[in-house]
């Protein structure tokens, strides 16, 4: 099977000469087609950073990122980034349909009626039916990241790549909105990339964990997840398998911080 | 109380009026002012209606007016066109800056004799003398906006494969158009003024030329009453601006409004 997505040795680094500040070194990973992957790391090691790189937004200093085979110079068609800053990412001038319809532009083989009716669709299935019409200022927090999300799916999207998205919810409605995000990427076969700074939803959510180091960072282990599927806020949390990835990635969090304060 | 807060807030442009009515009027009963250079408000109504049933009154205002809007719509144009051509070269930008540095501080009179030496007394120079002071806040907001715009958004753009040109037009350009407009709208109150200095000063015709004549004449109940009129031709103006900014940027207008 050929990868969906690849980094290769890539590297990132914020300004010149003195002010060279290394993001990223050397970091390899790669993604498979239906995977679905939980990135967790030290808040500020560049998670956000690198993402932009795998998104073609932001060019690596080093090293190459390939979508489907092919090296990513700008943004390719078939990924979508959720941003972190998502309700800044709806454009405000625009209804929740508009936004999405904004998403479909590079969408083929859809006439304009066509493209309407897979946004109501995708919208239906995030939950906002009827807030079609609405402004994403009109909305919650939380309906807003789902128009978010919705439009990334929109975008004839393969693979998405989540920023955080869940940071800013309360925990009810962040076990909802896990549940949800493993239905729509299965509804809708999204590849996903996940970031997060909780360890137990990187690990209830997915079927690898990548840990990524402190600045300049890269993934410094892999963790299968092997955990039945459709996933279950209190099964799937009280299995051994569950227990056991959470206990590795908090082990070498908490080792890599020590390290880190040593030194 | 609060209806009576209602009543006000509905009725409020008539009822500031009866106030400034009602003041005008006090002040003329109370003769501190020798009568003669303050005249009483029914005076001043008479003399607007001599002036309304002689028809001079009607082609000056509709002059001035039509001066002052067509000012402010190419001032408006040139300022968004320069701000967006700032956004595109920087060095273009750094100069525009030294000329608005340098002209800005400039009271509109200051320009009139210059223009009247360079352009003669027509239509050039109005548009000379309005179209260099109005065109300063629509473009300097224009500036500052499009920078300020969220990279969040640019990046959207650019996920969904719009190119630099479409970014400006279809992402940063909407996002920059609310504060653009408070820029428009303060333009609005220099051209008016613009116009009604230039028409004193090197004018042939206008309400500006009007009211300088009338000074001279001594027909102060003339004066003050085209003074209101010139009043009211800002407010016009300026609802003229507003009508176009809630049809464009409506969004936000109700964006800022709703309750939290
Ligand atoms: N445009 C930039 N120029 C210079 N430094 C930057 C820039 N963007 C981010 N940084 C720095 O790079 C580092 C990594 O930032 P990044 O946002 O990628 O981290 P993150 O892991 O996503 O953080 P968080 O957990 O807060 O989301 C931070 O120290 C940040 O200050
Ligand atoms: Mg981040």
């Amino acid at each position: 099977m050929t990868s969906i997505l690849t980094a290769d040795a890539v590297g990132k680094a914020y300004g010149t000469g003195s002010n060279r500040l290394p993001i990223i070194k050397g970091l390899t990973l790669s993604v498979e087609p239906g995977e679905f992957v939980s990135l967790v790391g030290p808040s500020g090691c560049g998670k956000t950073t690198l993402l932009m790189c795998l998104a073609g937004l932001l060019a690596p200093s080093e090293g190459e990122v390939r979508f489907k085979g092919q090296r990513v110079t700008d943004p390719p068609i078939g990924l979508s980034v959720v941003f972190q800053d998502y309700s800044r990412s709806l454009l405000p001038w625009k209804t929740n349909l508009d936004n999405i319809l904004f998403g479909m532009r590079r969408v083929t083989g859809m006439d304009k009626a066509a493209k309407r009716d897979r946004a109501m669709e995708i919208l239906s299935a995030v939950g906002l039916t009827g807030f079609d019409g609405h402004y994403p200022w009109q909305v919650s927090g939380g309906m807003q990241q789902r128009v978010a999300i919705a439009r990334g799916i929109a975008a004839q999207s393969e693979l998405l790549l989540l920023d955080e998205p869940l940071a800013a919810v309360d925990a009810q409605t962040r076990a909802d909105m896990q549940d949800l995000l493993l239905d729509l990427a299965a509804r809708f076969n999204q590849t996903c990339l996940l970031v997060t700074h909780d360890v137990e939803e990187a690990v209830y959510m997915a079927d690898r964990v990548l840990v990524l180091g402190p600045r300049p960072t890269h993934v410094v282990r892999e963790i299968e997840v092997d955990l039945p599927k459709p996933r279950d806020q209190l099964a799937t949390r009280e299995h051994p398998a569950f227990l056991h990835a959470r206990h590795e990635v908090l082990a070498l969090i908490r080792s890599m911080r020590q390290r880190t304060v040593a030194a | 109380m609060n209806a009576a807060l209602q009543f006000a807030e509905r009725f409020r442009v008539p009822l500031c009026l009866l106030l400034v009515f009602g003041i005008w009027q006090a002040v003329h009963l109370a003769g501190v002012v020798p009568e003669k250079f303050f005249p009483s408000m029914p005076e001043i109504v008479g003399a607007f209606w001599r002036m309304l049933s002689d028809g001079t009154v009607i082609t000056a205002w509709v002059t001035t007016f039509l001066r002052a809007l067509i000012g402010l719509i190419a001032a408006a144009s040139l300022g968004i066109a320069l701000a967006i051509l700032s956004d595109l070269s920087p060095v273009l930008s750094r100069g525009i800056r030294y000329v608005s540095d340098i002209l800005q501080p400039i009271p509109p009179a200051a320009f009139v004799p210059m223009a009247v030496f360079m352009l003669g007394l027509g239509t050039k120079l109005y548009a000379f003398v309005i179209i260099l002071v109005t065109v300063w806040p629509p473009y300097l907001n224009g500036v500052t906006a499009l920078q300020a715009v969220s990279p969040v958004q640019v990046n959207t753009g650019r996920m969904f494969g719009l190119s630099r040109s479409q970014i400006l037009w279809q992402v940063r350009l909407p996002a920059a158009l609310p504060e653009i407009f408070t820029g428009i709208r303060y333009a609005a109150t220099i051209s008016l003024i613009a116009v009604i200095v230039s028409e004193m000063l090197a004018g042939r015709d206008g309400i500006g030329f009007m009211i300088y004549k009338k000074v001279y004449a001594m027909r102060s109940s003339d004066v003050f009453a085209l003074m209101f009129l010139v009043a009211c031709s800002g407010v016009l103006l300026n609802g003229l601006v507003a009508l176009l900014r809630r049809a464009l940027t409506g969004w936000h207008m109700r964006m800022m409004e709703r309750p939290e």
